[in-house]
């Protein structure tokens, strides 16, 4: 016969297992929780910062003008990342009801790298013969043609622009080169290290924005607010 | 008796030669010829043609259609004031001659430089905006035209000639009270040519883009323009041409001589 008191102690035991075994379980959730969120590096968004001033160079079609406004927003701190974002902040700009440059709505900026100048051309050496491998080599060569920089520092933003923008572009002369000056003027009011600009379509070159501006050339970059011509 | 039959047949060849200043120097032999300019001769290049409609002004105005028709009038209005019109093509199907290629932006730009034209006209439209957009090239101007010049930048040596037109344009287009935009652009083949060249782009009357296809509204526009090349063609100059640059000797070199052996 098994005297009351073991019985009590017997069932006080069996609930501190159980207590026992739940906050282990607990425990062992919080650390594998922890664990998965430390391995997990993966950036979600860019590290923005508070939000700052920053000029837009806004084109207006009726007069053919650029117009330089101000505007609140925030904007990441690494300077690719942060040309990328001012560029969809203004196309952004474009597509909102009632302006006076319109554009299609949607993502229009697919990357933008920026690369210190000069920019030097690779010659094959003459000589030098294949390698084993069947590969020229190829030497840094003093290229007459290199894009030079203005000032120390200077660098040339190579814009990568999404295939669905541009062919929803409306078309003419004066449509198109003012979406051209308002992406430069913007990239020259905000970062000024970059003194050169060039595009691409979906990572390669193509002759037109839509027909009408030339989307092969080296513009250099400039305040397009002041009117090339006087009236 | 032969002598003075010489001398007289010698006489009117004197007559007509220019008296040259004692204190003029004379001409050096490397001295590059000046660029020719046919003052009487103007370009028109309607943009787009065949295939290439280029932008859709409405559902049933294609910007190739509009840019012909006022080519059409601007050439009737500038022949009657006595100029010889080129056309880079005169028909929608806007081919090379004699075949049945299209035309590119380089065998327009070919058609302009082998004309030597006093002006050319790219003549574009568009639904956006309104009036007239006239554009010169984005080049930076230079002091004169090189010997070897580069085909991407032809025109450079020509851009203060054609911001002159420009303004000249420009204005005649104000007196005519059509609404006018000027500024510049990379548009080509404008950078190609080698002659005083504007990009002139017509954009609707107000707000209907219909009225792009208006021919009274085309009219008024080819006449202002007409109007003020009459005045260009004694005005405009042709800048010099640079002399070539002399190339340095290779120094020679063992590696250099040992190259070019056998």
């Amino acid at each position: 016969m098994i005297s009351r008191h073991q019985r009590i102690l017997f069932w006080v035991l069996i609930g501190c297992i159980l207590a026992m075994a739940g906050l282990l379980f607990w425990e062992r959730e919080r650390a594998r929780d922890r664990v998965s969120a430390l391995a997990d590096a993966t950036p979600i968004d860019a590290p923005y910062t508070n939000t700052e001033s920053i000029t837009l160079d806004l084109a207006n079609d009726s007069d053919g003008s650029i117009t330089a406004v101000t505007r609140q927003i925030a904007l990441p701190d690494e300077a690719t990342a942060r040309a990328r974002a001012l560029l969809e902040h203004l196309v952004a700009e474009y597509a909102l009801p009632g302006s006076p440059h319109p554009l299609q709505s949607g993502a229009a900026i697919d990357d933008v790298f920026l690369l210190p100048l000069p920019i030097n051309g690779h010659a094959i050496a003459a000589s030098t013969n294949p390698t084993p491998t069947g590969a020229t080599p190829t030497s840094p060569v003093a290229d007459p043609n290199a894009l030079q920089p203005q000032t120390p520092g200077g660098e040339l933003a190579v814009i990568d622009l999404r295939s669905n923008f541009v062919n929803a572009h409306p078309s003419g002369v004066e449509v198109e080169t003012l979406t051209l000056q308002s992406i430069i003027g913007t990239l020259h009011a905000n970062l000024p290290q970059i003194e050169q600009v060039r595009f691409l379509v979906d990572g390669q070159p193509r002759e037109t924005l839509a027909g009408h501006a030339d989307l092969l050339r080296t513009y250099p970059s400039r305040d397009t607010t002041v009117p090339d011509v006087a009236p | 008796m032969i002598a003075c039959i010489l001398a007289l047949a010698a006489l009117p060849c004197l007559a007509q030669t220019p008296t040259v200043p004692a204190a003029a120097p004379a001409p050096s032999l490397a001295a590059p010829p000046p660029i020719p300019l046919n003052r009487g001769v103007i370009l028109l290049d309607p943009a787009h043609g065949g295939v290439d409609s280029g932008s859709r002004i409405t559902d049933s105005i294609a910007e190739k259609d509009v840019t012909l028709n006022l080519a059409f009038k601007l050439r009737s209005l500038l022949a009657a004031r006595g100029f010889n019109v080129v056309m880079t093509h005169d028909s929608d199907a806007a081919t090379e001659p004699n075949s049945p290629n299209p035309l590119t932006l380089d065998d327009r730009a070919g058609i302009a430089n082998h004309a030597h034209p006093v002006a050319c006209l790219l003549l574009h439209a568009t639904a956006a905006g309104n009036g007239v957009h006239l554009y010169s090239s984005e080049l930076s101007p230079t002091a004169g035209e090189p010997a070897a010049n580069p085909w991407l930048t032809a025109q450079a040596p020509w851009v203060v000639q054609s911001q002159k037109l420009q303004k000249q344009l420009g204005a005649a287009l104000t007196r005519a009270n059509i609404p006018l935009v000027m500024s510049r652009a990379s548009v080509r083949p404008v950078d190609s040519l080698t002659c005083p060249a504007l990009v002139v782009e017509l954009a609707p009357d107000g707000s209907d883009a219909t009225s792009l296809a208006d021919a009274s509204y085309q009219q008024r526009v080819a006449e202002a323009l007409a109007a003020a090349l009459v005045f260009w063609k004694n005005q405009a100059q042709p800048p010099d041409r640079l002399p070539a640059a002399i190339p340095a000797a290779p120094a020679t070199t063992p590696a250099a001589t040992a190259g070019a052996r056998p």
